[in-house]
């Protein structure tokens, strides 16, 4: 199976996919997402893409990758600061860390806890390295009449707070899946078989557990109580997106409303909060903490919708190319709500659900002659230009690093939206 | 708490905290013995309305702990029961038997997730540790259950080691809890820690036995449901001291009938199940000591709790059933 399954690619489309670096005529180089790894190996999409240079977070070639982005940074016009090469040192020691603080007692315990941050199946961190810009965008310089030294180790810890956060956000974030993939009876996540396929639903139900609670103890290790409730607040989100999804009654089932609000739960709760903690975390005020928040939120939604999108059209700007994952699990995304607002009769084939793959098509038929897609692209749009602006709208700042990272960021909303794959 | 937004799981989640099959109890009633226990009388030179104001608001946050120690349990209960297929539970449909398998870790999460909300807004970071590590506990201990090689199966170490992760530390640890919330010092921290690990072994110890007594002195009345299990208790540990050839049967599984006859055979012939008495006594003396170490009150209420945290310990050890 190609294409895993639908409540992954809705809420856990930052990993799970391999990203491909192609190589453009106009020597602009632009990620690419890939619905699996293994299609990566598939040549006739490598064709497609004009992509030789291949790497997914799946294989031995994520050591080479670093390397080969900081050799395609520099031959880009400075401008554009690739945002993932600017944390990958940071990103490789929170990784680090992150596998030594998943290390348990019981040797079953250990290998399924440490299963997914082994090397090679990390993801693409896509968080993390959110987390981390964030981090930089947010520092507030500090005057400094004495020696460095003491504001140095201030800095020093400050940092290792807020790479506590994106670990902890990692640990969150795997403990779900484990859980998911249990609930969604799935074979594979990340290229490798699911935890539960390997090792029995047991041991997947009881390493989720075990990543969370080792996500409180790292998290009442900051001693910081607002932050702690952010991120519970984020668990239970998590499992209420999960819940809305599952238990859907067929007039929730067309709401745009009731849509939105379980993409929040599912898939922004996690990075508008933790990049709110970023913002507590470094002493700045609620007024910043709020527009990290914003950008989270909507950095993540402009994610799904384009990720939505993707589901139907794949590589292809036309439909029906993509995986159609969504809609065979009766998962009704954007696209098909925005097309259901046109098109009433759409909400009856809905209902009918899409076992029949003869309801499909009459689906795709809809969305076709609707503006289900571009409508879509255009709310992705605008909530990616609402986190652009929530960057431009912190402080002034003379530190170079920071306007490196604020750019970054925004450039990261930009890559979202246009991403083809 | 537990009233949630999604309706399927909301009756998911209070599955087992509905009128009448909230279970024995026993925890939130330690718990909350424990907080009148550790009650710190404060001297009242003005009126006692702000103090009575203070007392108030940290009576409602031990109950919170009494709260979220239920919540943590209970979880713990949906998941376990996922993983062992179980079909009752309290008496009644266990609720993956009932409303599958999901439903039952969806709701486990969730109860879990509340719970962690409720420890944030307690906004006292070393009880959100103390209380993520029991979860931590609860999840190495079902593990080593479920993982045991057939040496570990045979060592009373592993057995009290898995023990305390799966009975024990979340009784002490939110007995800990309880005393840091009331701003007792460290030492009495720990004596209300300690109360609450021995009267967990105790409880478990008593537990084990009764497995195979029921509410007969005599062997072979109870349940026999661990051994069935092929879970290994206290008893059957020491028998095994006693007659090493009882290793070979017990390494030989309990799927035979025959076998668990043998088994109590042995049993019935060592000491076992009077030396896991006495080592349950012993635990039950630590814990009523603990209390006894407590510093002096004079508080009337203070001390009475004390003599129902001791008494418990009396009970722990008696109980037939």
């Amino acid at each position: 199976m190609l294409f895993s399954r639908i409540s992954r690619i809705q809420r856990t489309s930052f990993n799970g996919c391999g990203w491909l670096l192609s190589h453009r005529p106009d020597n602009r180089h632009q990620f690419f997402r890939s619905e699996s790894p293994r299609s990566c190996t598939d040549s006739t999409a490598q064709k497609v893409l004009g992509c030789r240079e291949f790497f997914s977070w799946g294989l031995p070639a994520l050591h080479g990758f670093r390397h080969k982005i900081h050799h395609q940074s520099s031959s880009i016009v400075e401008e554009q600061e690739d945002p993932f090469s600017l944390v990958a040192d940071e990103l490789s020691l929170v990784a680090n860390r992150l596998r030594s603080m998943v290390v348990a007692e019981v040797p079953k315990l250990a290998s399924a806890a440490e299963y997914f941050f082994k090397m090679g199946v990390e993801g693409k961190r896509f968080r993390p390295t959110v987390l981390l810009l964030m981090a930089t965008a947010l520092n507030v310089s500090i005057p400094q009449p004495f020696p460095s030294e003491p504001v140095d180790a201030l800095s020093k810890e400050l940092r290792a707070r807020q790479q506590c956060i994106a670990e902890i956000t990692e640990m969150i974030h795997v403990a779900s899946l484990l859980h998911d993939d249990v609930l969604d009876d799935a074979d594979t996540r990340r290229g490798i078989g699911s935890l539960n396929f390997v090792m029995g639903n047991k041991l997947a139900v009881l390493s989720g557990d075990f990543l969370l609670s080792r996500a409180c103890v790292a998290l009442a290790s900051l001693k910081n109580t607002e932050v702690v409730s952010l991120l519970a607040k984020v668990v239970e989100h998590l499992v209420t997106g999960e819940t809305m999804q599952m238990t859907t009654t067929s007039e929730q089932r067309c709401s745009m409303e009731y849509y939105m609000q379980k993409t929040y739960y599912k898939t922004a709760s996690l990075i508008s909060n933790s990049c709110k903690a970023i913002a507590l975390l470094a002493g700045q005020t609620a007024e910043v903490a709020i527009l990290a928040y914003e950008y989270g939120r909507n950095l993540g939604l402009a994610y799904q919708l384009i990720d939505d999108v993707l589901d139907f059209t794949g590589t292809s700007a036309s439909l029906g190319k993509g995986s159609l994952s969504d809609i065979r699990h009766g998962i009704i995304t954007a696209p098909i709500l925005f097309a259901m607002e046109e098109f009433p009769q759409l909400c009856a084939v809905v209902d009918q659900g899409f076992d029949d793959p003869a309801n499909v098509d009459l689906a795709l038929e809809y969305l076709g002659k609707s503006r289900g897609i571009q409508r879509t692209r255009e709310l992705a749009m605008k909530h990616a230009n609402v986190a652009a602006e929530a960057i431009d709208s912190l402080p002034e700042s003379d530190d170079e690093d920071v306007r490196k990272s604020r750019r970054a960021l925004v450039d990261l909303t930009h890559r979202v939206i246009t991403r083809t794959k | 708490m537990v009233v949630a937004e999604v309706p399927k799981l909301a009756s998911a989640a209070e599955y087992f905290f509905k009128m009448g099959v909230e279970g024995k109890r026993f925890r939130p009633t330690v718990l909350l013995l424990m907080a009148t226990a550790l009650n710190v009388s404060i001297p009242q030179p003005f009126p006692s309305e702000p103090v009575d104001a203070l007392s108030k608001e940290l009576r409602a946050r031990q109950q919170c702990i009494a709260e979220i120690t239920e919540m943590i349990h209970v979880a713990s209960l949906l998941h376990d029961d996922v993983l062992d297929d179980a079909d009752t539970r309290r008496g009644i449909g266990s609720l993956n038997f009932v409303m599958g398998n999901k439903l039952a870790v969806l709701s486990g999460d969730f109860l879990l997730s509340r719970a962690c909300v409720a420890l944030a807004s307690l906004k006292n970071t070393e009880v959100v540790s103390l209380l993520a590590k029991v979860v931590e506990h609860l999840v190495t201990g079902e593990t080593m259950q479920m993982t045991t090689t057939s040496e570990q199966r045979c060592s009373m170490e592993y057995y009290m080691q898995k023990t305390y992760y799966k009975t024990a530390s979340l009784i002490s640890n939110s007995c800990k809890a309880i005393a840091l919330l009331a701003g007792q010092t460290a030492e009495v921290a720990i004596l209300a820690y300690e109360y609450g690990r021995n009267l967990g072994l105790a409880y478990q110890l008593i537990d084990d036995v009764l497995d195979f007594t029921g509410t007969s002195a005599s062997l072979g009345k109870g349940s026999l449901s661990d051994i069935r299990h092929g879970i290994i208790t206290a008893p059957i540990l020491f028998a095994m001291e006693e007659f090493p050839q009882l290793c070979a049967v017990v390494d030989q599984g309990f799927d035979d009938p025959a076998n668990v006859d043998l088994a109590l055979e042995y049993l019935g012939k060592s000491r076992g199940i009077q030396r896991t008495r006495e080592l349950a006594m012993k635990h039950a003396n630590v814990a009523a000591e603990a209390i006894d170490s407590l510093p002096e009150s004079d508080d009337e209420d203070v001390r009475k709790s004390r003599r129902a945290l001791v008494d418990l310990t009396h009970r722990v050890i008696t109980r037939t059933k």
